[in-house]
C-alpha cells in the first residue's frame, strides 16, 4: 500500500476501534458488529469468487459449520466466555478443512456448474445439521453468553469481530498482490492458459478455497456465540450465500475494496429501509436497487467510478 | 417392499418429474441460448399459478383454460421485460454474473409484488374435479395430476416440435450452438433472444399452472422451484430439450420413491447429495449439450 491510503486505513480501523467508548446506543454496536461480518464473508469469498473467477453459492455452508462448532464446542465442555471467543478459531478451521475436502472434487467443476454444486453442497451440510441430533437437530443449540452489562458485552464482541475483520482484509489485501494472486488472476483470465505457462491451477484454487472458508468459518462462530442461540436455518439459508456473492459482485469481484463497498452500501441499504418502510416495499425497492445498478454498472460499482476517473482525466 | 405401494410412487414420481420438466426448459433454453441464469424464472411459474388461482376463483374458470390465455399474455410481458432489462446485459463483461443479480433483484420485487397483492398464505388450486381420482386396480391417479401431467406433457412436445420444425425454432438453436456462426449467417441475435425469453416465461407460466395442481403454493415457494430447475437442467444439459424431460421423469422418480421409503427429512438430503456426486462425475448432463 502506498503511504496515504496505509495511513487512511489505519486511522479508520483506530477510530472504529474507540467508537465504543463513546458509549453509544448497543443498536449502532449491533448494527456495526453485522456490518463487519458482511465485509468478512464477501471478502474472503472474494478470494475465490472474485480473485479466481469460481462463483461459489455455498458459502453460508461454512458460516453455519464455523457457528455449530463453535457452539458445540462451547456447551460441551462449558467454555469461559474467552475459550468460546477463541473456540471460533479451531472452528474456522474445521471450516477450512471441509472446504480442502470438498474442494477437492469441486473445483475441478467450471462456471455455473461450480455453482450449482456448491449450492447442493451448503444444502446437504444443512440438511446433515438438521439430521444430527448432538446438534440440537432442527431445534438449534442454546448457549450461555457473558455475564456482562449489555454494553460491555456488546462491546467487547464488536472489538473481536472488528479484529476479525481487520485480519481478513489485511490478509486478503496481501494474497491480492502476491504470486498467488496473480495465479488466480491467470485462472480467471484463461484457466487453459494459465496451465500452459505452468501455473500450478488445481493447487491455486484449494488453497483459494481453503482460505475464502477459514475467515467465515471464524465469523460464524462469533455469530453463534453473539446470538447465543444457533439454528440451521438462521445461518445456512441460501439467502447468505446469495448476500455474500451479490455483496461482492455489487461493489465489483476481483478487486479489493469492492466487497467492502458492496457490504456496506448494501447492509446500510437493507437497515435503512427495514426500519422506514412497510417490510414488503422496503423489499421491492432493495430489489430495483439491483436492478438499476446492474443495468447501469454491471461490472460492479467500482469498475464503474475507475472507467469514470479515467474518462475525466483524459477530459 | 410393497409392490403396490412402489408402482403407485413410480407413478406420481413420474408425474411431477413431467411438470418440473416444463418448468425447466424455458429455464435452460435462457440458459443455453443467452447465457442468461434467470433467476426469476420460477417466480413468473407462480404468477401463472396465481393467475389460474384468482380466475378460478372468482369466475371458476378451468386452470387449462387460464394456462392457455396466460401463455399468450406471459409472451408480452416477457419480450418488453427481455427489452427493457435484459438486453442492455449485453454490454457487460460477464453477462451470466450480471443476468443472475439483475433478475435476482426482479425475483425480490415480483414476490413482494405477489404477497402484497394475495398476501402469504398458501394457495391450492381446486377445481371442481379435485377430489376425484381414475382408479385402475390397486392404482389411484387423481384428476388434477393426471391434468398437470398431460398439459406439461403437451407444452414440452409443442416446444420441441417448434425448435425443431419451424425456421425461427432452428435459429433458436443455432444461436445456442454457435452465437457468433449464427450471426454470420443472418440470424439476428437480439431477436431470436427475445424470442427464446418469452417462451420460456410462457412455459414456466403453464408449468407454474400445472404445479399448482400438484402442491400448495405460496409467494416464496418460487425458492424451492428454482432449486428443482438447477437440478433438472443440470441433470438433462443445458438447453437440451429432450434432456430436460427425461432428466425431470428421473429426479421425480428418484424423489418419489425416497419420499415413499424414507422418512421425510431425509429425502431432500438424498436428492442433493446425489446431485452434487453427478454433478461431480458428469458436470454437462447425463445427455450431453448437443441434442
Amino acid at each position: 500500500m502506498k503511504k496515504v491510503p496505509l495511513i487512511m486505513a489505519v486511522l479508520t480501523v483506530a477510530v472504529m476501534a474507540l467508537f465504543p467508548l463513546l458509549r453509544p446506543e448497543v443498536y449502532y454496536l449491533s448494527f456495526l458488529f453485522t456490518l463487519f461480518m458482511y465485509v468478512v464473508l464477501s471478502s474472503s469469498w472474494n478470494v475465490i469468487g472474485g480473485y479466481a473467477g469460481y462463483l461459489s453459492f455455498g458459502h453460508a455452508a461454512f458460516f453455519g459449520i464455523g457457528a455449530f462448532a463453535t457452539a458445540k464446542m462451547a456447551t460441551a465442555f462449558s467454555l469461559s466466555p474467552l475459550l468460546t471467543i477463541l473456540s471460533s478459531i479451531p472452528a474456522g478451521l474445521l471450516a477450512a478443512l471441509v472446504a480442502l475436502i470438498v474442494g477437492y472434487p469441486c473445483l475441478r467443476i467450471r462456471g455455473p456448474y461450480f455453482s450449482v454444486v456448491t449450492i447442493c453442497f451448503a444444502f446437504v451440510v444443512d440438511l446433515a445439521v438438521k439430521n444430527i441430533e448432538e446438534l440440537g437437530g432442527a431445534e438449534g443449540l442454546w448457549m450461555t453468553f457473558m455475564d456482562l452489562p449489555e454494553e460491555t458485552s456488546r462491546a467487547i464482541m464488536y472489538e473481536v469481530m472488528l479484529l476479525l475483520m481487520v485480519v481478513t482484509l489485511a490478509t486478503v489485501y496481501l494474497l491480492g498482490r502476491s504470486r498467488f494472486g496473480r495465479g488466480l488472476t491467470a485462472v480467471r483470465t484463461d484457466e487453459e492458459v494459465a496451465e500452459t505457462m505452468a501455473i500450478p491451477t488445481a493447487k491455486l484454487k484449494i488453497q483459494a478455497f481453503v482460505v475464502s472458508a477459514f475467515f467465515p468459518g471464524v465469523a460464524g462462530g462469533l455469530f453463534a456465540y453473539y446470538l447465543s442461540y444457533i439454528h440451521p436455518d438462521a445461518v445456512f439459508s441460501i439467502n447468505i450465500s446469495i448476500l455474500i456473492v451479490l455483496m461482492a459482485m455489487f461493489g465489483g469481484g476481483g478487486t479489493w475494496l469492492g466487497p467492502i463497498v458492496g457490504a456496506v452500501i448494501l447492509t446500510v441499504v437493507n437497515e435503512g429501509l427495514s426500519t422506514f418502510a412497510q417490510a414488503e416495499i422496503a423489499r421491492i425497492i432493495y430489489g430495483a436497487l439491483f436492478i438499476i445498478v446492474t443495468i447501469f454498472m454491471p461490472d460492479g460499482i467500482i469498475a464503474y467510478f475507475r472507467r469514470w476517473a479515467t474518462t475525466q482525466r483524459k477530459a | 417392499m410393497d409392490p403396490v405401494l412402489v408402482i403407485q410412487s413410480l407413478i406420481s414420481g413420474v408425474m411431477m418429474g413431467m411438470v418440473y420438466a416444463l418448468l425447466g426448459v424455458g429455464f435452460s433454453l435462457t440458459w443455453g441460448v443467452m447465457h442468461v441464469i434467470h433467476i426469476s424464472h420460477a417466480v413468473f411459474g407462480l404468477l401463472g399459478a396465481y393467475f389460474a388461482y384468482t380466475l378460478l376463483t372468482l369466475y371458476g374458470v378451468d386452470p387449462v383454460v387460464s394456462a392457455m390465455v396466460s401463455t399468450p399474455l406471459l409472451f408480452i410481458v416477457a419480450c418488453a421485460v427481455y427489452q427493457v432489462l435484459i438486453r442492455p446485459l449485453t454490454k457487460a463483461r460477464e453477462m451470466v454474473v450480471a443476468s443472475m443479480i439483475l433478475t435476482f433483484g426482479l425475483a425480490i420485487i415480483l414476490e413482494n409484488l405477489l404477497v402484497l397483492v394475495w398476501k402469504a398464505d398458501p394457495r391450492l388450486l381446486t377445481p371442481s374435479y379435485a377430489s376425484e381420482s381414475w382408479i385402475i386396480g390397486p392404482f389411484y391417479l387423481q384428476y388434477p395430476h393426471l391434468i398437470g401431467f398431460a398439459l406439461s406433457l403437451v407444452g414440452i412436445s409443442s416446444l420441441y416440435v417448434f425448435l425443431k420444425k419451424t425456421t425461427t425454432g432452428m435459429a433458436v438453436r443455432a444461436a445456442w450452438q454457435n452465437q457468433e456462426a449464427a450471426r454470420l449467417y443472418g440470424v439476428n441475435l437480439f431477436r431470436i433472444s427475445m424470442i427464446t425469453f418469452a417462451l420460456a416465461v410462457s412455459t414456466a407460466g403453464a408449468g407454474g399452472i400445472s404445479l399448482a395442481l400438484l402442491y400448495s403454493f405460496e409467494p416464496h415457494s418460487h425458492n424451492l422451484w428454482l432449486i428443482y430447475l438447477f437440478l433438472v437442467v443440470i441433470v438433462g444439459g443445458v438447453g437440451n430439450v429432450i434432456g430436460t424431460a427425461l432428466a425431470g421423469l428421473i429426479i421425480g422418480v428418484i424423489t418419489g420413491l425416497s419420499m415413499a421409503f424414507l422418512p421425510y427429512q431425509w429425502v431432500n438430503l438424498i436428492t442433493f447429495g446425489l446431485l452434487m456426486v453427478f454433478l461431480i462425475f458428469r458436470p454437462h448432463g447425463l445427455f450431453g449439450e448437443v441434442g
